[in-house]
């Protein structure tokens, strides 16, 4: 039943999209690149919230932070953004761990409450610390192989962005693998599933959240990266990306990684379509609410949480 | 007995002292006084709905919806300022209304980032909305309230702050104290106890948000204008969230305390540090989630407790269970 539901709904998306790309082919083609940027970023949230069983309301300012120590790893030191993005994860896989050392793991007996207000308080600092050291100034960083673009038909359109929806699909992939085919994946999964079962079987509960905590951060940060190559850097550009990520999260239910693809693609195509017409194109940041109030009030009539 | 006696004329004292206050204090510690006031309403205002364990970030969202229905009342029903006010409160709880009947239905998390969202939505609505509510310029009223006149102006924000005071009391001491405490600590109990959990948190949402409404309303009425960014600036949400934290919350006295220490405080850090002082906010947030998760009033109690008792070995009964003394 469930399993007819899903290829129905799925045909139904199939046939909605193909259609779309008849009428307005740029919106297909943006509306997959978003979904690649938001997918990119919404899946180690989703690891995050699936295994440790924390919203970090700092998910997108994470992001923002690598961005701006790639940026100023290329521009004084000359390195290209795509070379400098690696050191950056490394950076931001310690800087997470050190997060959750000193902050998240002193919470994770406390009410959700705390952790949510931690986090809120975790974001801020970061948004006004990079605020004091990089002024609020936006930055941008110009780099050739962005503007590529390519032809179809009539149609111009960028191709570089589809570099987004490769990382999207890499870090699904290499996600998947890590979490079912290695020791400390498949550790780290029981863990999620059942905290106090894990511990009875002898894996090292707090150590693994600390590392799934540490390899999200890391992720975002190599998102962070690319997400410098195409668009400008200012001290709040990681707000909506957190709150966005979490609506895909919660679109998809937790601990369903493939399926936050989807759910972006939802809104990314959305958004573009929003955005395709002239004049309307502010409407678009605000069309994840409606997609997250409308997937919560069908989940709540059938009857689910 | 005694405890309550001067419980009472300690409030009675300040109360006086709050209302001669403009009197025997010059313009800049009244614009001061004014501005925590309302940031007072707002931390206090949060408090009521937190009680109920349902965590709201919306704070900046209702404020700068008061703060715009009462600017736009003034200028399109030529409401006074004061009616102006009550209007920015009424429309704010009517807003919350439809929204709680929608997205009351989250919990925890869920509830928490959809109204985290709110400030962002009501901000795109009305930059986008040129002709009727100013677009990305904003709006300018005729003129402020009392035409800017100190005295009455400052009591215009009191009343505000006496009115959220007043609220939190009712609430406070009232069954509905017992019906928001019930759901924070176990809303299947609750509601197997008969409290109507629904209704509960609508009811506290609805008033939470009118109240902030009104904060925003009278900030809009003394200043004279809104404008998308500072309107709806997250400022609204961070300075209340991290008062009512400092104070201590759960209860009416941690948010008044906390937002007195830090926004006298927060006067002079602007001045210090102009660019970037609301990481000092950030700190205070993680700070106390860690190390004090109760605030002030907390603390007060743990050594009150401990004093009453001698040796102070059980400090944790008195946390939650007793009404502050």
């Amino acid at each position: 039943m469930k399993k007819r539901l899903i290829i129905t709904g799925g045909a139904v998306a199939l046939v909605l999209l193909i259609l779309l790309f008849l009428w307005k082919p740029t919106v297909v083609i943006y509306g997959v690149q978003r979904a690649g940027l938001y997918s990119a970023i919404a899946i180690p949230m989703g690891l995050v919230l699936g295994i440790v069983h924390i919203v970090n309301l700092a998910h997108g300012e994470l992001m923002m932070v690598s961005a701006y120590l790639t940026y100023f790893l290329a521009t004084k030191l000359g390195m290209d953004p795509l070379l400098a993005l690696i050191p950056a994860a490394v950076v931001l896989f310690g800087f997470g761990i050190l997060i959750y050392r000193l902050t998240i793991s002193h919470t994770l007996k406390a009410p959700e409450l705390n952790q949510l207000i931690l986090t809120f308080g975790i974001a801020i600092v970061l948004v006004q610390a990079v605020n004091l050291i990089a002024t609020s100034q936006p930055r941008k960083l110009s780099v050739d192989y962005v503007t590529a673009s390519a032809k179809m038909g009539e149609v111009h359109f960028g191709i570089y962005d589809f570099v987004f929806v490769a990382l999207a699909v890499a870090i699904l992939l290499g996600l998947q693998w890590f979490l079912k085919k290695t020791k400390t994946g498949r550790a780290a999964l029981a863990v999620g599933q059942n905290p106090k079962g894990a511990q009875l079987v002898g894996i090292n509960v707090d150590r693994t959240y600390m590392l799934v905590f540490g390899i999200a951060t890391a992720l975002v940060g190599v998102v962070g990266g690319f997400f410098l190559t195409k668009q400008s850097l200012f001290p709040a550009v990681g707000g909506p990306f957190t709150m966005k990520s979490f609506a895909l999260v919660a679109m998809a239910g937790i601990g369903n990684l493939p399926a936050i693809f989807f759910a972006a693609l939802g809104l990314g195509v959305a958004e573009a379509f929003i955005s395709s017409f002239q004049g309307y194109g502010g409407w678009a940041h605000i069309v994840f609410f409606a997609l997250i109030i409308a997937v919560i009030l069908i989940r709540s009539f059938r009857g689910g949480k | 007995m005694t405890g309550k006696i001067v419980k009472s004329t300690v409030l009675i004292v300040l109360l006086i002292l709050a209302l001669i206050f403009p009197m025997i204090a010059g313009p800049y510690p009244q614009s001061i006084m004014k501005t925590v006031f309302v940031y007072m309403a707002l931390a206090l205002a949060w408090d009521i709905l937190l009680r109920s364990g349902q965590l709201s970030f919306g704070i900046a969202g209702f404020y700068g919806l008061g703060a715009y229905a009462s600017v736009l009342a003034v200028t399109h029903l030529n409401l006074g300022g004061v009616s102006a006010v009550l209007f920015g409160g009424i429309f704010s709880a009517l807003v919350a209304l439809l929204l709680g009947l929608i997205i009351l239905r989250l919990r925890a998390m869920y509830f928490a980032i959809t109204t985290l969202a709110l400030a962002e939505i009501f901000r795109v609505i009305i930059r986008n909305w040129k002709g009727f509510a100013g677009g990305p310029d904003g709006l300018i009223l005729p003129s402020v309230v009392f035409d800017g006149a100190p005295v009455p102006s400052y009591l215009l924000v009191l009343g505000v702050v006496l009115i959220v005071i007043g609220a939190s009391e009712f609430v406070e001491k009232g069954r509905f104290r017992f019906a928001l405490t019930a759901i924070r600590n176990n809303e299947i109990v609750a509601k197997s106890r008969g409290v109507n959990v629904f209704t509960t948190l609508l009811k506290a949402f609805v008033l939470t948000s009118g109240l902030m409404g009104m904060a925003g309303a009278a900030f809009s009425q003394l200043y004279g204008f809104v404008t998308p960014e500072n309107t709806f600036s997250a400022d609204f949400t961070l300075l209340p969230l991290a008062m009512a934290l400092l104070g201590g919350i759960y209860g009416t006295w941690g948010p008044v305390i906390g937002s007195l220490v830090l926004g006298i405080i927060a006067e002079y850090l602007k001045l210090f540090m102009p660019y970037g002082h609301l990481i000092v906010y950030g700190i205070i947030i993680i700070l106390v989630i860690l190390f004090m998760p109760r605030g002030f009033v907390g603390l007060i109690r743990d050594i009150d407790t401990r004093n009453r008792s001698g040796k102070g070995e059980d400090t944790k009964t008195s946390s939650s269970k007793e009404v502050p003394a």
